[in-house]
């Protein structure tokens, strides 16, 4: 890897790990064992690699958010469930950056470039929203009102942009798996109240499995 | 309906367009008159104008991304089957794959039993399918006796090999 890639690594690991505003560049050339100097050459402080990560993220949740505009997740009432599952891979890419969402409002304040930039990342996180819950309406998945589908998938927008600083807030941190997961039921649950009796056990089956992994979580020695 | 569902195809993709356009330089212009004149509906329609026009460059890239997403979903899907419950169609159609076996089973061992005893009695069969069938399983018995040697052999050179290619292959990441 080249130092430029491992610096973008080593920075999301600590920014993740011990929160960005708690991290400086000299404990990131100290996590690498390079010189301050040498982490300097490649970026010139801390907003230049905030920014170069953001494009990262911005890019790749970019193209995420945008495939179900582009082509419809489940064609018939059957593969439905690939919605569910679309969610598990936004989930997943948001975690892979949570630095940013776990002190938003403080972020963008710091960031001002970011700001219109993340919230253009919202709307394009409705609008995935939204298109799955319209396919879902047209394909029978669930019933409900063209008005209840906007302001269903502003809250879904809404639990998932805050789902894991919430989570950490309640649950201090937790494995994961088990967060992403219940973040993908929390949702499941708002969409649960429209859905049929046969994407019910679809519901029911993230629930026991949520139970299941908390089981396991609490088993000492596992 | 149809319209309703018209309508709503139309939100979702203005609201996307809006937000692909926001990526261009177009939203800066846009801004710089919003903040003189004042007038979101104006900015999201120019948004959408902006966004319509990269749509097409989108696109390409789109395609590759669902490429990755649907990949994604697969690997999620294959994840989630292995956690979920079982539920009782699963455990029927598992106990009928169970008793299918297990008389597949009893037939195999009841053909070597009958086919051990012939061999036992050395007695002549009447036709010559059946004595040629004793003498067949005989031969393969005595293979199989002498095989583990041979396996053994087979699989230390395999082992060596395997660590050969490793050293190899890591050599090569490198």
């Amino acid at each position: 890897m080249k130092t430029r890639d491992r610096i973008l690594h080593t920075s999301l690991a600590l920014f993740n790990e011990e929160g960005e505003a708690h991290t400086t560049t000299i404990d990131i050339a100290n996590e690498m064992d390079i010189s301050p100097g040498n982490l300097y050459y490649h970026f010139k402080g801390k907003d230049e690699l905030i920014s170069e990560l953001f494009n990262q993220y911005e890019h790749a949740i970019s193209l995420t958010l945008s495939a179900p505009m582009a082509n419809r997740l489940s064609t018939r009432r059957d593969s439905a469930e690939n919605n569910w599952y679309y969610l598990y891979v936004v989930m997943e890419e948001m975690y892979q950056y949570r630095f940013l969402y776990h002190n938003l409002d403080n972020l963008l304040q710091r960031y001002p470039p970011l700001k219109r930039r993340f919230k253009r990342l919202i709307q394009l996180k409705r609008a995935a929203m939204f298109t799955i819950c319209q396919a879902l309406l047209q394909q029978e998945v669930i019933n409900a009102r063209s008005q209840q589908l906007l302001a269903l998938a502003d809250n879904m927008t809404l639990s998932m942009t805050f789902w894991l600083s919430y989570d950490t807030l309640v649950n201090d941190r937790r494995s994961p798996e088990i967060t992403i997961h219940k973040g993908v039921l929390q949702l499941l649950t708002m969409v649960a109240p429209y859905l049929g009796d046969d994407e019910l056990s679809f519901y029911h089956d993230c629930e026991s499995i949520y139970l299941a992994m908390l089981a396991d979580a609490n088993t000492p020695g596992s | 309906m149809g319209d309703d569902k018209q309508k709503a195809s139309d939100i979702a993709r203005n609201i996307w367009l809006a937000g692909v356009g926001a990526y261009g330089r177009a939203v800066e212009e846009a801004q710089g008159r919003l903040e003189k004149a004042m007038e979101p509906p104006k900015l999201f329609r120019d948004l959408v104008k902006a966004g319509a026009a990269l749509e097409e460059e989108a696109r390409e890239t789109t395609e590759a991304a669902r490429h990755s997403v649907e990949e994604r979903i697969n690997r999620v899907r294959e994840n989630f089957n292995n956690q979920r419950p079982a539920r009782t169609e699963d455990l029927v159609k598992l106990s009928k794959k169970v008793d299918q076996l297990a008389r597949k089973v009893n037939q195999l061992s009841k053909a070597l039993a009958d086919l051990g005893i012939d061999s036992k009695r050395g007695n002549k069969a009447p036709t010559k399918s059946v004595t040629a069938g004793p003498a067949a399983v005989r031969s393969k018995l005595v293979r199989k006796k002498a095989a583990p040697r041979k396996i053994a052999a087979k699989e230390a050179r395999a082992g060596r090999k395997a660590r050969n290619t490793g050293v190899l292959a890591s050599k090569r990441t490198r």
